[in-house]
């Protein structure tokens, strides 16, 4: 009962947080000097074409005012349309969802697997060579410039080797994947060093918590204790940053798209603040934050399942 | 129009963490591509330009049917209703999709016959009569005089027709019959046949216009070019298809064409090599030079009518005094410049108009590059060590970057502003900068809208936003528009060359040809300099 009150407390709270996230964003888009009707219809077309689209798509008002039609819009379901395409926001904004989802999705999952693996491994041979690698494997990851690797891995495996597409996302399912594994490895050597470092940290901490040589001392083989007492509690606290990571990961979706060209929300933001087209702007923050908002509330869910004691 | 500009500012917004340079020198060191030291060394050097084939791709001398051609452009589109834009991504699809009443020659001098079989005009030539040759739109229904008339009022009238100038001189046009169109001009206009075939003035069906509206239309379109609309997804594809009713006997050769929109510089590059991609556009200069070398890519390096030029606010306080503006003409080597930046495949400009365009001057001398005498300049206008605000969109932009050098060297300090392409806009346009390198480029071979937009001061858009303004070259734009004798306008056009570099209007730097790559499957592909493909008599052996 707490928790499903929990849940509407959240989903409650989140909406202030949409419509400040739209006052600002709206502002800030209209504050960037750029005049969106001259970047579209070209720069040498008449002044009075430039003005008559501008009325066109209300672009002559107040911003103030601009803002409340939209709003009042955008509650009637109707998220304005596209002055650089001159189609529907939300159908833009919808037919992009997928590829991201995957793209992120993905990365993630093998972000967590990788962190996993090494974790363990580093955290179990602390400071051996094992751990040594590990250790410096998330330095460097940490360092890495996410478009710089995406980059590099295509030059080696998609132009030299073959291996992989440079670029797109196909079509279908098998496709999808061949098409993102180079993005999935970008994201993981980039985001799995974040995780990888917490966790090590986390099982050591465990491995030498009281509980841990309480068991021991009662005999409890080393295999068990691991698997049923350290893992998951260190897991727990590391649930958290997993979501953090998950919205970091969106982040990064948006440098990461234009280099493998994968026609996802990442690859449309940046060409909708180029042309200034204000209101995919506003579309697509407003769908980020939904997804941000939405990553967070799924690991709360998550802990509260976990941990009796959340809740 | 440097709107190609937009790709660079993104990645300094984005990512904090690395700077662009550093981003840059590591995308060099990867692709193993010449260095800043050997463009350094290029700019001394002086690169002899490497012959190359120019104009053509393949060479196989028998066309086969079928296939997709899959085009990688960072330019975007943003309509298929030809009326609507003037942007390059529009301007080089909405060719390929409508046919208009007459088309160029692959090198883009000439006119051929088009939707009109022939065509005449009065001893006057204030009315020209086009007869229709019998063509269908892609829907299978034919196209009529009545498709013409509408299509061409709507180009002149519309309120949102994005490029209607050379349409205003159309005094009335009416549909005789069927298949006759005839055309009443106001005054005499040269450019006026020529314009026919101007990318906007594609044959629309009125029926299907009227019946869809605006907005569907210029989404989900029917067309009467080489190629109908399968799909088009706004900011990333579109996806052409051969169209079956298409006019010319046996064309198009391929089955469809995919422009794919790739914002990245190196991911064109990518998908050019890995065949992901049959053709690239705007390719950087290293990889341009380095697929020169291989015999599975085709670099003609067609020309363009795109200019490199430094614009010089005339408003600004230091500007305005014409010896600066020489001084900084004098400073500036462009041949070296020119070289280091293109490795010499473009060619350094003498005048301030494209070299492709009809009546371009090749005898106009910009201030010869004499350091010594640009200061002695300066320092007689009391202007050493003035301090001129350079705008950028691309901080570590090559030539501006030599410009920079270039003008320390005489005692004026560039200082570099970096605004993203929507910035860049909205200063030129307010006055509010000092000089920026840019570049721009003419839709047609006609000079008149050249000079309009990059002389003239009192035809809308101010020489360029660069407030340039000379009586004599407003008038000799206007009598240039409506002499018909072809001696005659080239030496109005060429006396207008002449005023303007007189003057400094603006600092020419180099014509530059297309950077396109070919894959060698892809064979009698070409771009005029006009932005306009062949696509419908191109194919493909792969």
């Amino acid at each position: 009962m707490r928790k499903t009150s929990l849940v509407l407390h959240r989903l409650w709270q989140m909406l202030p947080v949409l419509i400040g996230i739209s006052i600002v964003t709206f502002l800030l888009a209209q504050a960037i000097p750029g005049d969106p009707v001259r970047l579209i219809v070209g720069p040498r077309a008449p002044a009075s074409v430039i003005e008559s689209v501008r009325e066109r798509y209300g672009l002559d008002r107040p911003v103030l005012a601009q803002y409340f039609v939209y709003l009042g819009n955008v509650l009637q379901g109707d998220w304005g349309t596209s002055i650089a395409f001159r189609t529907p926001v939300l159908g833009l904004i919808l037919s992009r969802v997928p590829p991201t989802l995957y793209l992120v999705g993905g990365g993630l999952l093998l972000s967590a697997a990788v962190a996993l693996l090494l974790a363990i491994g580093a955290a179990l041979r602390q400071d051996r060579w094992v751990d040594q690698a590990v250790r410096l494997f998330s330095t460097v990851g940490l360092g890495l410039p996410a478009f710089w690797l995406g980059l590099v891995l295509s030059l080696v495996f998609a132009v030299r080797l073959g291996w992989f597409p440079a670029s797109g996302f196909g079509e279908g399912l098998v496709d999808h994947v061949r098409h993102l594994v180079l993005p999935w490895v970008t994201i993981a050597v980039v985001m799995a060093p974040i995780l990888v470092r917490n966790l090590r940290a986390t099982l050591i901490e465990k491995l030498q918590a009281d509980f841990v040589v309480a068991e021991r001392s009662k005999g409890l083989p080393e295999r068990s204790i691991f698997l049923r007492h350290v893992f998951p509690n260190s897991l727990l606290t590391n649930l958290h940053l997993l979501g953090v990571v998950a919205v970091y990961t969106l982040g990064i979706a948006i440098i990461i798209e234009p280099v493998f060209a994968v026609p996802g929300l990442g690859q449309l933001f940046i060409g909708s603040i180029v042309s200034r087209d204000y209101f995919v702007i506003q579309g697509l923050t407003t769908i980020f934050a939904i997804l941000t908002i939405g990553a967070t509330l799924v690991v709360d869910l998550l802990s509260l399942v976990v941990d009796p004691r959340v809740g | 129009m440097g709107d190609d500009m937009a790709p660079q500012p993104i990645d300094a917004i984005l990512s904090a963490r690395v700077s662009r340079r550093r981003m840059l020198q590591g995308v060099l060191a990867v692709s193993g591509a010449p260095a800043l030291s050997a463009l350094l060394a290029a700019c001394t050097g002086g690169g002899e330009p490497t012959p190359s084939p120019t104009g053509a791709t393949g060479t196989v001398a028998e066309p086969v049917s079928g296939g997709t051609l899959r085009i990688a452009t960072p330019y975007t589109v943003s309509s298929l209703d030809p009326i609507k834009s003037v942007a390059a991504g529009d301007i080089e699809v909405l060719g390929q999709i409508y046919s208009r009443l007459l088309r160029r020659t692959p090198d883009g001098k000439d006119v051929l016959p088009g939707l009109a079989e022939e065509w005449e005009s009065s001893v006057d030539e204030l009315t020209w009569t086009f007869t229709l040759r019998e063509a269908a739109f892609s829907d299978g229904s034919p196209v009529t005089a009545d498709d013409v008339v509408f299509s061409f009022l709507r180009l002149r009238d519309q309120k949102d027709s994005a490029y209607p100038g050379a349409f205003q001189v159309i005094a009335d046009v009416v549909a005789m019959d069927e298949r006759t169109v005839q055309f009443t001009l106001d005054g005499p206009a040269a450019p006026f046949l020529g314009s026919t075939e101007q990318f906007n003035a594609g044959i629309v069906p009125r029926r299907v216009v009227e019946d869809l509206g605006d907005e569907e239309f210029g989404r989900n379109p029917v067309t009467s070019g080489g190629f109908g609309v399968v799909e088009w997804r706004p900011n990333e594809r579109l996806i052409l298809e051969a169209n079956p009713n298409y006019w010319r006997e046996r064309l198009p050769y391929l089955d469809g064409v995919e422009v794919i929109e790739v914002l990245r510089d190196p991911t064109r590059v990518s998908m050019i090599e890995t065949g992901e991609a049959d053709v690239a556009r705007e390719v950087p200069w290293p990889q341009i030079e380095e697929f020169k070398q291989r015999d599975d890519m085709i670099v003609p390096l067609e020309p363009s009518s795109v200019i490199y030029v430094v614009l010089l606010n005339h408003k600004h306080p230091v500007l305005e005094d014409p010896r600066v503006r020489e001084a900084m003409a004098m400073a500036i080597d462009r041949e070296g410049i020119t070289n280091a930046v293109t490795f010499g495949n473009a060619t350094p400009a003498n005048s301030l108009i494209p070299n492709t365009v009809d009546y371009y001057d090749p005898n106009i001398s910009p201030p010869a590059y004499d350091p010594d005498a640009a200061r002695a300049l300066l320092e007689e206008a009391g202007a050493v060590g003035a301090e001129i605000e350079f705008l950028v969109t691309d901080i570590d932009d090559q030539a501006t970057q030599l410009v920079q050098d270039q003008l320390g060297q005489v005692g004026l300090n560039a200082k570099l502003t970096q605004v993203d392409v929507g910035g860049w806009w909205d200063s030129i346009i307010g006055a509010n900068y000092g000089a920026t390198v840019t570049w721009w480029y003419n839709e047609v071979p006609d000079p008149d809208p050249a000079v309009r937009w990059a002389l003239c001061g009192t035809c809308g858009n101010d020489s360029y936003y660069t407030f340039y303004s000379s009586e004599e070259v407003d008038d000799l734009t206007e009598q240039g528009l409506h002499e018909t004798d072809g001696d005659e306008r080239a030496a109005l056009y060429s006396e207008i060359q002449r005023i303007a570099m007189d003057d400094v209007a603006q600092i020419p730097l180099w014509y530059q040809p297309y950077q396109n790559v070919y894959r060698s499957w892809v064979h009698d592909l070409h771009m005029n300099p006009a932005i306009q493909w062949n696509l419908d008599e191109a194919w493909v052996t792969k």
